[in-house]
């Protein structure tokens, strides 16, 4: 039993990240169209960084994606802890919304916001792009932070307060501490939504303003090309040091 | 508190002022194209003889970058590169500005085989940029090249289960209406009809509908014979030389990437200095150099290397294109068009 419990959770792994490998191989491999193996090369990743076009569309990419993370997580847990510690009129409704928000199709909301932008005469570029990401990425975060609120031990900010912390007090060293597991989730949840969205971005970027993932969605015309492994490859190590790095970083918190 | 909110405040609006300063600078210009159209020092030499600089942003499908003028009223950008028929669609719908030929002194290479088609009969909207077409390509290592000369060939029972045809309807509804002795551009229903029973009888020998994913279903050798682009047909033999690209006797579908300039566009001069410096013969020939598509000047083809000059996919001959056609825009026929598509892909 305990050997087919942990074949499954093996195949389960495999699955997931078998494809991810496949493409590192092939980033590495000596052809532009077959799928044989024709030896080994870096001439792919040469051939990457040297494409100024895709480079270019890659750092707005993750500046975008790093930008709009960082103000949807903060905008996020605010309207989180607003929801949550609050009673004011409209909460519900505000509440709902969030999860409305969440489940609305992405062509509605690109849609709805070009429409926005044109009706305004706001230019479409870096602005509208990051104004649009933060939308989209907010009521995830908010999500994500309420659920860890649901959780939340209420006598904790209570005993703070009746040891004369202020509500601005309770909130740094008690409150956010706790949930900044829920804060980091939220802040990668952000940077990969941004990171990988075609639907909204086609419609609310600009001329002078190209994102990575529109860019190899146009790719596909001709064929997904070598260099677009390659590149898939270092995204998908960079992922990795992202994760290690969170993880190092929380451990280093927990031991004082 | 309030001093930091105006400085982050400051900051987030940044972009929106940089960018209308950007606008009325006049040094500027918005292309946008297919991926992998323009190669990149094609457009640094642009920039460093003219002091123009380039925003090159991509679209995936003549649907996606009509949806989008359409929504900015041809404003924003000031070149595109629409396909054959969607000129006509673009031009109709009054997206398009005229373009001044007397501003390009290029104008004259083009060869005048590709003018004045239907989609635009004076040219006074479009300029054409590349050209190719839709044909048979076959793997010589299964398949007897010189048995292959008709599309009916493909009803050989040797090719059950290997053949590939493109999934978009106007090319393979086009390649049946050759096959039956029709037009591409066919209106009636009675030919359709014809075009669609010979897909019907193709039916059950294709492997895949697919044209983006060409190279990889040959280099797979999933599929031996089927249709392909001109361009990834060439660029394929370079890998694979033991494929063949082959013009059947009834002719095969043609398309025409044109370059074009949106109503609204911001920068019309700069646009007009752009698309003579496409049609110069020296940038011409290092882009067909690139991609291995036909094209339509004719002073860039004579600078072509032998090899290219003579490959048939990349320069057909008078013969090979005898009865080839370009994909005009066929206006509420293409509902016919669609039905009978929708009738071979549910197989009723």
């Amino acid at each position: 039993m305990k050997i087919l419990r942990r074949t499954y959770m093996w195949a389960v792994y495999a699955f997931l990240y078998i494809p991810i490998l496949v493409v590192i191989a092939y980033s590495v491999n000596n052809a532009k169209y077959t799928t044989d193996w024709k030896g080994f090369t870096w001439k792919w990743y040469q051939q990457l960084f040297s494409n100024q076009q895709l480079m270019d569309a890659a750092a707005n990419s993750l500046m975008v994606a790093t930008v709009a993370a960082t103000c949807a997580t903060v905008l996020g847990t605010l309207a989180a802890l607003c929801i949550h510690r609050y009673r004011f009129t409209g909460r519900k409704v505000l509440h709902g919304l969030t999860y409305v928000l969440t489940v609305s199709p992405d062509i509605v909301m690109g849609i709805s916001l070009l429409i926005f932008f044109i009706f305004f005469h706001i230019e479409l570029g870096f602005g509208t792009l990051l104004a649009a990401h933060i939308t989209l990425c907010l009521p995830f975060v908010t999500v994500t932070v309420l659920g860890r609120f649901s959780e939340f031990d209420e006598d904790v900010v209570a005993a703070a307060k009746d040891l004369g912390a202020s509500e601005g007090q309770a909130f740094r060293h008690v409150i956010l501490p706790l949930i900044m597991p829920a804060v980091m989730a939220g802040w990668l949840l952000s940077f990969t939504l941004s990171m990988d969205d075609v639907l909204i971005s086609f419609f609310v970027t600009g001329p002078n303003f190209d994102i990575l993932p529109l860019r190899i969605y146009s790719m596909v015309r001709l064929g997904v090309k070598p260099d677009i492994n390659a590149l898939s490859a270092v995204l998908f190590c960079l992922t990795i040091v992202l994760v290690l790095l969170a993880h190092t970083l929380s451990k280093a918190r927990r031991r004082p | 508190m309030k001093k930091l909110f105006a400085v982050i405040l400051t900051v987030m609006l940044c972009p929106f002022f940089a960018q209308n300063a950007l606008a009325q600078d006049e040094k500027i210009l918005n292309v946008y194209n297919w991926s992998e159209y323009i190669p990149q020092d094609v457009l640094t030499q642009f920039t460093e003889e003219t002091g123009i600089e380039i925003n090159y942003t991509t679209f995936e499908s003549n649907e996606a970058m009509y949806a989008k003028l359409k929504l900015l009223d041809g404003k924003g950008y000031d070149v595109v590169v629409p396909s054959t028929y969607f000129v006509t669609l673009m031009r109709e719908q009054g997206l398009l500005a005229r373009i001044d030929t007397g501003k390009l002194d290029n104008f004259k290479h083009i060869d005048p085989f590709v003018l004045h088609q239907p989609f635009d009969p004076k040219n006074e909207y479009s300029v054409p940029y590349m050209w190719g077409s839709t044909s048979l390509l076959v793997n010589t290592d299964h398949v007897d090249p010189a048995s292959v000369t008709s599309w009916h060939d493909l009803l050989r029972p040797e090719f059950k289960g290997k053949i590939i045809l493109s999934d978009d309807l106007r090319d393979t509804m086009g390649m049946a209406l050759l096959a039956t002795g029709h037009s591409v551009n066919s209106r009636s229903d009675a030919e359709l009809k014809e075009a669609y029973e010979f897909l019907k009888q193709l039916y059950p020998s294709v492997r895949v509908f697919d044209v983006t994913a060409t190279k990889q279903a040959f280099a797979s050798e999933e599929v031996i014979i089927g249709m392909s682009w001109n361009g990834d047909a060439t660029v394929l033999t370079q890998e694979m030389p033991n494929l063949q690209y082959i013009y059947p006797r009834e002719g095969a579908p043609l398309w025409l990437d044109s370059l074009c300039i949106p109503k609204n566009a911001e920068h019309k001069d700069n646009a007009h200095t752009f698309i003579n410096f496409l049609l110069r013969p020296d940038i011409a020939k290092r882009i067909v150099e690139e991609y291995l598509y036909s094209t339509p000047n004719k002073a860039a083809w004579e600078l072509l290397p032998e090899d290219l000059k003579n490959s048939r996919a990349v320069s057909p001959t008078a013969q090979d294109l005898e009865k080839s056609e370009f994909c005009d825009s066929v206006g509420p026929a293409l509902q016919i068009y669609e039905k009978y598509w929708q009738m071979l892909k549910t197989r009723s």
